[in-house]
């Protein structure tokens, strides 16, 4: 390769490279302006939850604690039951995800690799659930429940669960990413299991479980977001205010001390990190997820 | 017996039995449920919005009165349509407004951070923090934003279009509450149909824009004539979902104005919520319901024609 020194071809370059990085930092000063905006009342509420000192709202607003402490934390730990409400999450969010991650990876197989009467019907009947406004079902749903005999005092602390979980479970999207990933699963894989003689609930469990691992790991995750922040279903649903989650407490705490910001805030806080953990953590796969969703 | 068992009919009808067997037995816990949450609520909502039932006693049909009372037909001609329903559905109707706007501007967004340039995956993080925040959390964020002394009103005061002396939220003003909730819309989900944007983009062949870029068109003929064509069904998709999310419009409202000021943020969601746990008319709820889910399936086939549209040949 022969290096020429022509000044007019090395102007250009410059001026190419001049305009490349003017454009670039033209891009970074929106894309920091749009950050901002997304994540400045994250900022504020976490801020005002370490504070101990002055009023709460300010002009200007103060970007830094004066005087940061865990006090309010401490605080909002004693004016609600914010440990039982986060146990309550935790157990309605492993209950929530493993079992429509159950129901969908099951449901999902013959949808993707079984040939029989009645497969598209079934599909896009679900499928088509997905454009109806599902909150007009609230009602219906709240009588079933309440006729289930879920709600009956006798069934306790298990019954007011499963009322919670039991309307998340067959997800349609779950269901529909799901069958995507097992379409890409190659029948002669299966077939040779067969062969083998392996029944059609090993071919599942030893095949198309292993397979779609990256897709299921994305569903779990759209899933435990959106039961741990569901919060008008539980609050619909639970007489026992012990047993709300912490998205539902949160709104409970809001109500009862709204004049006390700074122990409401750090509730926030507490709703919000894990929920950030594990978004940041997986959102490869979260991403992943969403893109499935689009792509197929 | 053993002749018949030999036929091919009779081996294919075994095998299809089954087939159907094993397939629905995949599917029964799903179906199960799913019949009893999603498909048995739309069944016994239409029944039940033809009924007057309060959950006590067993729904009694009463034909098209509930919705003779909505529309202000029949025997409740006198009193003309219910006014909380339409002022709600007339609210919801303005929420529309936000589809449009989160479009354009997660495509938009979407093409910015749609490059390979250092730390553009902690913008997409960023974007994204907010659509994985609980309603709960974001009502009260924003509540606080919005306070009469909060961040939002220290901007407002320093561009001269509040008075500092006596500021005032917007949550609290009829004419902007609605506004102000859109905004939060906007801001919570601009991210998530920024996502899917991205993903289309990324599927859209980069070489047919460097090979029109060759050829001499500019970046807008590229952006008219090949982008945006890629990305129709990811836009046919997303701006039906917006704009069914728009006509429900409820969590922000539940959690940030519980419909106030003097009603103007009271959608008609909010109308079917309170019929339903607050007055408990559940027949009355369950036919407001079905007007809502009518008009919203309506706006989205508008709206898939006119995404449609334009891609006549």
């Amino acid at each position: 390769m022969v290096l020429t020194r022509d000044p007019q071809l090395e102007a250009i370059r410059a001026r190419k490279r001049t305009r490349a990085l003017l454009s670039n930092l033209l891009v970074y000063a929106v894309l920091v302006a749009v950050a901002v905006i997304s994540i400045y009342p994250f900022l504020w509420t976490f801020m005002t939850s370490l504070e101990t000192k002055g009023g709460v709202f300010e002009f200007p607003p103060r970007l830094l604690p004066q005087a940061p402490s865990w006090r309010n934390y401490a605080a909002v730990l004693e004016l609600v039951p914010i440990a039982r409400q986060f146990l309550n999450s935790l157990i309605i969010s492993f209950f929530g995800v493993s079992l429509s991650v159950l129901f969908c990876t099951l449901a999902a197989y013959p949808l993707a690799k079984m040939r029989f009467p009645g497969r598209n019907f079934v599909f896009y009947a679900i499928l088509a659930t997905l454009v109806l406004p599902n909150e007009a079902g609230l009602i219906v749903n709240y009588v079933t429940t309440a006729k289930l005999g879920l709600l009956k005092p006798e069934l306790g602390v298990a019954g007011q669960f499963a009322a919670i979980i039991l309307p998340t479970l067959p997800s349609t999207v779950g269901l529909f990413l799901i069958r995507q990933a097992y379409l890409s699963v190659p029948t002669e894989l299966l077939e040779a299991a067969r062969m083998d003689g392996a029944s059609e609930l090993l071919v599942w469990r030893r095949v198309m479980l292993p397979l779609a691992m990256p897709t299921i790991a994305a569903f779990s995750i759209l899933q435990f977001v959106a039961i741990w922040n569901s919060f008008l279903w539980p609050v619909i649903i639970l007489r026992d205010r012990e047993l709300y989650p912490l998205a539902a407490g949160l709104l409970d705490l809001a109500g009862t001390f709204a004049t006390n910001t700074r122990a409401v805030s750090a509730g926030a806080v507490i709703q919000v990190i894990p929920i950030l953990i594990i978004f940041f953590i997986f959102q490869r796969y979260f991403m992943r997820g969403l893109e499935g969703a689009v792509k197929g | 017996m053993s002749l018949r068992r030999n036929s091919p009919q009779a081996a294919r009808n075994a095998r299809l039995g089954r087939t159907l067997l094993v397939a629905y037995g995949f599917m029964l816990p799903l179906l199960v449920v799913k019949v009893v949450y999603t498909f048995w609520p739309i069944v016994f909502g239409i029944y039940l919005a033809f009924t007057d039932y309060n959950i006590i006693s067993p729904p009694k049909w009463v034909g098209l009165r509930n919705f003779a009372e909505l529309f202000g037909l029949g025997v409740f001609a006198g009193r003309g349509p219910d006014p909380d329903f339409w002022y709600g559905l007339t609210n919801s109707l303005k929420y529309l407004l936000v589809m449009p706007i989160i479009q354009i501007f997660s495509v938009a967004l979407a093409m910015l951070v749609n490059r390979q340039i250092p730390a553009i995956g902690l913008f997409r993080t960023a974007y994204y923090v907010p659509v994985v925040t609980s309603f709960a959390v974001v009502g009260l964020m924003w509540g606080w934003m919005y306070n009469a002394f909060g961040p939002i009103n220290f901007i407002l005061t320093r561009l001269h279009l509040m008075n500092p002396a006596n500021p005032s939220s917007l949550l609290t003003n009829p004419t902007t509450a609605l506004l102000a909730l859109m905004f939060v819309t906007l801001w919570k989900g601009i991210g998530y149909y920024m996502v899917l944007y991205l993903a289309g983009l990324q599927s859209i062949d980069r070489n047919l824009e460097e090979a029109a870029l060759m050829d001499g068109a500019n970046r807008a003929q590229v952006f008219w004539n090949i982008t945006l064509p890629g990305l129709r069904p990811v836009i046919l998709v997303c701006s039906l979902l917006s704009t069914i999310s728009a006509i429900k419009v409820f969590d922000e409202i539940f959690v940030m104005t519980g419909g106030g000021p003097a009603g103007s943020t009271y959608t008609a969601m909010f109308f079917v919520y309170s019929a339903a746990f607050q007055n408990f008319r559940y027949g009355y709820a369950a036919a407001a319901g079905l007007v809502v889910a009518v008009v919203s399936l309506l706006f989205g086939m508008v709206n898939f024609r006119l995404t449609r549209g334009g891609n006549t040949q």
